[in-house]
């Protein structure tokens, strides 16, 4: 084609000139990885890589489906490649070229013959519903070793990626509910390990080899080979696609290259990851309660080994102390809406999570909360100010479990959290409830 | 022609200036001349940025006098208008032209621009110079050119030419002689690297005074360049390490001031010695 971008002699000299002296033309060692930036957007399960100049975005979405025949009791996992011509004029519009069609297997059978994403989690109804999840790359710009890139893409866009829960039920217990994720907490998937794929480029008959070639150093170069491997060390699948041969001393060097970047990369990724869904977890407390009711993430998050079955919102009153306390915190954004609650929440649901060791252990009693801090014992005021404060926040998930719950008139009331810090002993007064307004609480929590 | 109030510059088609091979100042393309020349006009926007749209000048509070327009502006009635984004540019005493920064390249005559061939016909090289269509680089176009001597020239070798004929219709065509029939630094460039930068930093690049980054990196390592307008810049020094640092240099410089290009220079070289 005419506008093909096309190497020429100088540059492919230079190129191997330079790295007999162990430059690369960008400045980088030859064993160095480029730049790796990991950008989240805004649903779960969407990723983007910029590597260098290459970028990458990878999209997960899920589906209920008939499993395969031979797999009666495991989810499918497919990969879907787009090579976009904004990426790069020699991409077509239209079928996947041969390079597409390349990278798309390599990152498949990275994850699927590693087996790093569970998929007999994935299974509903054995024979008749599992999951499908569907993994779409979309190549933005092509800057060089794209197969790293799209990995990267994968991996992080799976690790955030929340699928809806559903329930089997019915009378013959085949039939299915998925749930909507404002009702109920979406899961996250089951991913043992990150296998990590690292590229070499071959120069000069095979004795010459660099990590993560640009685009230019893809064009020049004589041969590529990709090993995929996790931070455990084991390889999981290991491509060379045509070029020249190298000896079987210079693979196994690489893959001694190639675990040790395995190991940086996953735990880049795993940090990068960690922050989102932490923000993500934080995003949702702050965020105001409108008139239908919310889930409060934020146990899920502070307690980060709870299980999400166990926070369950919309079930009847439940047993378990957890359980009130978060259907309390929801009828309290029902009833409060009010915007400040995020400081005191988090920080009593911090202060929660050090005495936690799952949800049934949780002990409103246990000797670390002390009742200054949840600002039980103010007087009731007259309802000044709107703005919230944690004593409000406290008292509907008291008045649930704890005897000694403030008054509901406190409820109205709004102080500021500075002036709540002093203790004053409380009297039985402000423990009883006053009758009617219990029965007001009820219909707000189912 | 419209008239407007009062007299109005009578505008005639004129012979394109000849321009001087390294530095390019404006594309004429379209030239208007008036009877006599008073006071040179003067706008507002001149080293401004204008956008397509932008009135530049008005015509009525001149009077008789030759204004020059160069890439990127046409008249409208009273005004003249620019049609392009960019800088609005004045070279005393009256040419205007609008100077924009892509990545693309749009061949105009006497350009001097890197190309690469990419196919060998009988008569002519076919050599991307980055534009919409390849360029003919006819075989004879070089000093001392004859049917016999006609040079070898592979798939992939870097010219320095300049562009003789242009129009958006055609295939552009250059030519490695200068226009006295001289090589004058035309023809293959051999060894050294190659890398793509946007016009507006190639025009930087051969801008004089010398740009401070190549006045700094010229202080303290040795090297030769050669700039095209098309957007493709081509290094050499004797060691590949600078050839390196120049490159990736260059590349940074895009977007900093002259002070700041001088401190990355600074620290680049502070960093290797």
């Amino acid at each position: 084609m005419d506008q093909r971008w096309r190497p020429t002699v100088n540059e492919r000299d230079f190129i191997e000139r330079a790295l007999q002296s162990d430059l690369r033309v960008d400045g980088r060692r030859p064993f160095d990885f480029r730049r790796l930036k990991i950008l989240f957007g805004r649903e779960d399960g969407s990723a983007e890589v910029q590597l260098g100049d290459t970028r990458v975005m990878g999209y997960v979405t899920a589906q209920l489906v008939q499993p395969y025949k031979d797999r009666p009791n495991e989810g499918t996992l497919a990969i879907f490649t787009e090579f976009s011509p904004m990426a790069d004029p020699a991409f077509e519009p239209g079928r996947p070229g041969e390079s597409a069609i390349e990278l798309g297997r390599v990152v498949d059978r990275g994850l699927r013959e590693s087996r790093a994403v569970d998929m007999e989690s994935l299974c509903v109804v054995a024979g008749k519903h599992v999951w499908s999840v569907r993994v779409d790359l979309h190549i933005l710009d092509n800057g060089g070793n794209l197969i790293d890139a799209a990995n990267i893409a994968v991996l992080a866009a799976l690790s955030t990626f929340r699928r809806p829960e559903c329930t089997v039920g019915g009378e013959d217990g085949q039939q299915v509910t998925v749930h909507d994720p404002e009702v109920r907490d979406p899961l996250p998937l089951t991913i043992h390990h990150l296998p990590i794929a690292v590229t070499f480029a071959y120069f000069g008959e095979g004795n010459i080899m660099v990590i993560d070639p640009t685009y230019k150093e893809e064009a020049v170069m004589g041969g590529r080979m990709t090993a995929t491997i996790n931070s455990n060390g084991d390889v999981c699948a290991i491509q060379k696609s045509g070029g020249e041969g190298v000896m079987s001393s210079v693979i196994m060097q690489c893959l001694r290259i190639a675990s040790v970047k395995a190991s940086d990369i996953t735990s880049k990724i795993k940090n990068e990851v960690n922050s989102y869904t932490s923000a993500k977890a934080l995003q949702k407390v702050k965020r105001l309660p409108a008139s239908v009711p919310r889930k409060d993430n934020i146990p899920d998050a502070a307690m980060k080994e709870s299980t999400d079955g166990a926070l369950e919102m919309q079930s009847a009153k439940a047993s378990s102390d957890v359980q009130q306390i978060i259907k309390g915190d929801e009828d309290h954004q029902n009833i409060k809406r009010n915007s400040s609650l995020t400081v005191d929440r988090t920080a009593k649901h911090k202060q929660t999570s050090k005495f936690i060791g799952g949800p049934s252990n949780w002990d409103p009693y246990s000797k670390g909360i002390s009742l200054s801090s949840l600002r039980i014992s103010k007087l009731p005021e007259p309802p000044s100010v709107v703005k919230d404060n944690k004593q409000e926040d406290v008292e509907p998930m008291l008045t649930e479990c704890n005897p000694e719950a403030k008054s509901e008139s406190r409820l109205s009331a709004g102080e500021s959290n500075e002036t709540q810090e002093a203790i004053s002993p409380k009297s039985l007064r402000d423990a009883v409830k006053p009758k009617h307004k219990r029965k007001k609480k009820q219909p707000n929590k189912s | 022609m419209f008239q407007g109030p009062g007299p109005s510059p009578q505008l005639v088609l004129a012979a394109p200036l000849f321009r001087s091979s390294r530095l390019r100042i404006g594309t004429p393309d379209r030239r208007r001349r008036a009877m006599e020349s008073r006071k040179p006009p003067s706008s507002a926007l001149v080293d401004n940025h204008v956008v397509p749209g932008d009135a530049v000048l008005d015509l009525t509070e001149m009077t008789n006098q030759t204004i020059k327009l160069g890439a990127g502006l046409r008249q409208d009635c009273d005004t003249i208008q620019a049609t392009g984004a960019g800088r609005l540019r004045l070279s005393k005493p009256n040419k205007y032209w609008v100077e924009s920064s892509q990545k693309r390249y749009v061949p105009s005559v006497e350009d001097t621009v890197l190309g690469v061939v990419v196919d060998t016909k009988p008569d002519n090289f076919l050599v991307d110079i980055k534009g919409p269509n390849l360029a003919f680089l006819p075989v004879l176009a070089f000093e001392g050119g004859t049917r016999r001597n006609i040079p070898k020239f592979e798939i992939g070798t870097l010219i320095y030419a300049r562009v003789v004929k242009a129009n958006s219709i055609m295939n552009p065509e250059l030519s490695c002689v200068d226009a006295t029939g001289k090589a004058a630094e035309f023809g293959q460039l051999k060894d050294g690297y190659m890398f793509d930068t946007s016009t507006g930093l190639s025009r930087m690049l051969l801008s004089s005074p010398t740009c401070p980054v190549l006045e700094a990196l010229g202080k303290k390592l040795s090297f030769e360049i050669a700039a095209g307008l098309n957007g493709r810049v081509w290094v050499n020094a004797p060691s590949p390490s600078n050839v390196i640092v120049v490159s990736n240099a260059i590349i940074k410089s895009e977007s900093l001031s002259g002070i700041g290009q001088r401190s990355m220079v600074e620290s680049l070289l502070e960093r290797l010695s």
